[in-house]
């Protein structure tokens, strides 16, 4: 494709020393991107390198449910730097799901963790608003229609 | 002009018992769609806002997931019914990017064509919807007008007036004739002419401006921390385009420039989203221009191999990114859609702060916010002059028959 001929190689190798303190594996999946798994402890510290560099901007949060089996989910913080796009990757036991709010470094944030909260079902810790955004306030409480054992079934019981 | 928030937030400490919250929505004064917003008030002026959303969420994401590449491709065109294309683009561009295939030439040309064309009718009817929340309803009504012409132009190239459905997984499934490349050639002129007309009313009617300037103003710094993008981030000064910080389909080949605009308030994104019709007019002329030649598709595999890719483009409200895993099957396992009205809300929360709740209408509209479209009824315009009008339920059942 010609779009991957354009690379921004440099803004990745900067993106990629800011986080290296908390990094524990990167992988560079395609074209600009670089893929960084963090633990969730080191998520404010890795955010906060990024934003206090003024590198880029967080364009959105992605919530990947890995089954029941791998007892699993996967939070994507994509931060993306004209055609480069930094991905923190925080996986979190899916019984115990929490990550920390970045609400204190980026106050656009919290729509974010609002679909997050709601959607799969991990707790935000220290979010401002922890208000249904999406979902309708009739929902029952504790069925997260994103995670991948969901079913109808479960909104007809409750 | 500083926005007056830290004065005013002083203000709200004092005067902390006698604030009220004013519930708009989530049928509103600013737009035909829902959403809820909360604002605090002291006075006639608004201390703080909060947003909710999700009166019109049909669980595309989850839908996504139990069906094809192919099916979902009718599925997220149908995620917004102003900006179809664009959601196609990126999805299509994606699977393409985990299957390993290359779109022809001409395929992306024809994309970004009619991505172009979206444009156009998206910032006419946005001018349209802001002129009517300023009380300007003969502006609303000329965008409107004018609007038809590039709606015509899109049905004469795919047959419909807004889900174009252009895109197949590979390719593009219209051509441009001879006569579609003429007839788009006399629109586009006849649109910057009156595009023209525009520009110079939105920066001098002084009622207008009343409306607009000094209103809303969002700082380069704010913008930028915020994560704001599209139009309303350029409008502060903020340069940021996906088409040309990441250029996409047929943008490496015919560039844009981006329009910015260091002012911060309404009037600024008045004049950007006004400005960029000129740019759209211009790349759709060298795209004409210059078509490349060739197929309009190429092979697809329905099985698409396992990964995981990060799809973006510029919609006409911003940035818009698609973060697609595939497993190895012809069902995506995941689809996640951040489309740019969600930052964008955060800029109404922010840019409320310190104005008159009278200008709320114009600040909300001001970010051109799109909740979703949903139409229940089909007006089928058959050349043969076989013209009907179908229900939804008889729509539905038509389907169903046809593809029995």
């Amino acid at each position: 494709m010609t779009a991957a001929n354009l690379l921004n190689t440099d803004l990745l190798n900067a993106g990629r020393a800011l986080v290296a303190p908390c990094t524990k594996e990167a992988a560079e999946p395609e074209a600009n991107r670089l893929d960084v798994v963090i633990d969730a402890g080191d998520l404010l510290d890795a955010v906060a390198a990024l934003h206090n560099a003024k590198w880029g901007y967080l364009s959105a949060i992605t919530g990947l449910d890995q089954g029941a089996e791998a007892g699993i989910i996967e939070v994507l913080y994509h931060f993306c730097d004209g055609a480069a796009v930094l991905t923190l990757r925080v996986p979190v036991p899916r019984d115990a799901a929490t990550v920390p709010s970045l609400y204190g470094l980026i106050q656009s944030v919290t729509f974010y963790e609002r679909e997050l909260m709601e959607m799969f079902g991990v707790t935000v810790t220290n979010t401002p608003n922890t208000d249904r955004l999406f979902l309708p306030d009739d929902w029952p409480d504790g069925v997260y229609p994103l995670r991948k054992d969901f079913d109808m079934t479960q909104l007809h019981e409750a | 002009m500083e926005p007056n928030i830290i004065q005013l937030q002083s203000l709200e400490v004092k005067r902390d018992g006698d604030k009220f919250i004013i519930p708009i929505g989530p049928q509103h004064p600013a737009l035909k769609e829902p959403g809820h917003f909360a604002f605090t008030v002291d006075g006639e002026i608004v201390t703080s806002a909060t947003v909710r959303l999700g009166y019109v969420h049909r669980g595309i994401e989850k839908g996504a997931e139990s069906r094809t590449y192919v099916q979902n491709m009718y599925l997220v065109e149908r995620i917004c019914g102003i900006c179809s294309h664009i959601h196609a683009t990126v999805f299509c561009q994606g699977a393409e990017k985990l299957a390993e295939v290359e779109v022809p030439p001409r395929a992306r040309a024809i994309r970004t064509l009619i991505a172009e064309m979206e444009r156009i009718h998206s910032h006419l009817l946005w001018l349209g919807v802001a002129a009517h929340e300023a009380g300007f309803d003969m502006l609303f009504m000329y965008t409107w007008r004018d609007r038809e012409t590039v709606m015509n132009l899109l049905e004469g190239i795919t047959g419909n007036r807004v889900n174009y459905s252009a895109n197949v997984l590979g390719g593009v499934k219209c051509d441009i004739t001879p006569e579609i490349d003429a007839s788009i050639r006399t629109g586009m002129d006849f649109l910057e002419e009156r595009t023209q007309h525009y520009l110079e009313v939105v920066t001098t009617d002084a009622m207008f401006l009343r409306r607009t300037q000094g209103i809303g103003l969002m700082s380069q710094e704010q913008t930028e921390s915020l994560g704001i993008v599209g139009p309303t981030a350029r409008a502060s000064g903020v340069a940021r385009d996906v088409r040309v910080d990441s250029p996409y389909a047929a943008y490496p080949e015919f560039p844009v420039t981006m329009v910015i605009d260091p002012a911060g308030d309404l009037l600024a994104r008045c004049v950007v989203r006004v400005k960029e019709l000129f740019e759209c007019y211009r790349v759709i002329r060298a795209i004409l221009d210059q078509m490349p030649d060739g197929e309009l598709t190429t092979r697809m595999p329905r099985r698409i191999k396992p990964g995981e890719t990060i799809s973006r483009a510029e919609a006409p409200r911003g940035e818009l990114l698609y973060f697609i895993k595939s497993n190895g099957t012809d069902t995506p396992e995941r689809v996640k859609v951040r489309t740019p009205t969600l930052p964008a809300m955060a800029s109404v929360a922010a840019s409320a702060v310190g104005h008159q709740l009278a200008d709320i209408p114009m600040i909300i509209s001001g970010i051109d916010p799109c909740f979703s479209c949903n139409d229940r009824m089909f007006t089928i315009n058959d050349p043969r002059g076989n013209d009907k009008t179908m229900s939804w339920e008889a729509l539905r059942q038509y389907g169903i028959e046809y593809y029995r």
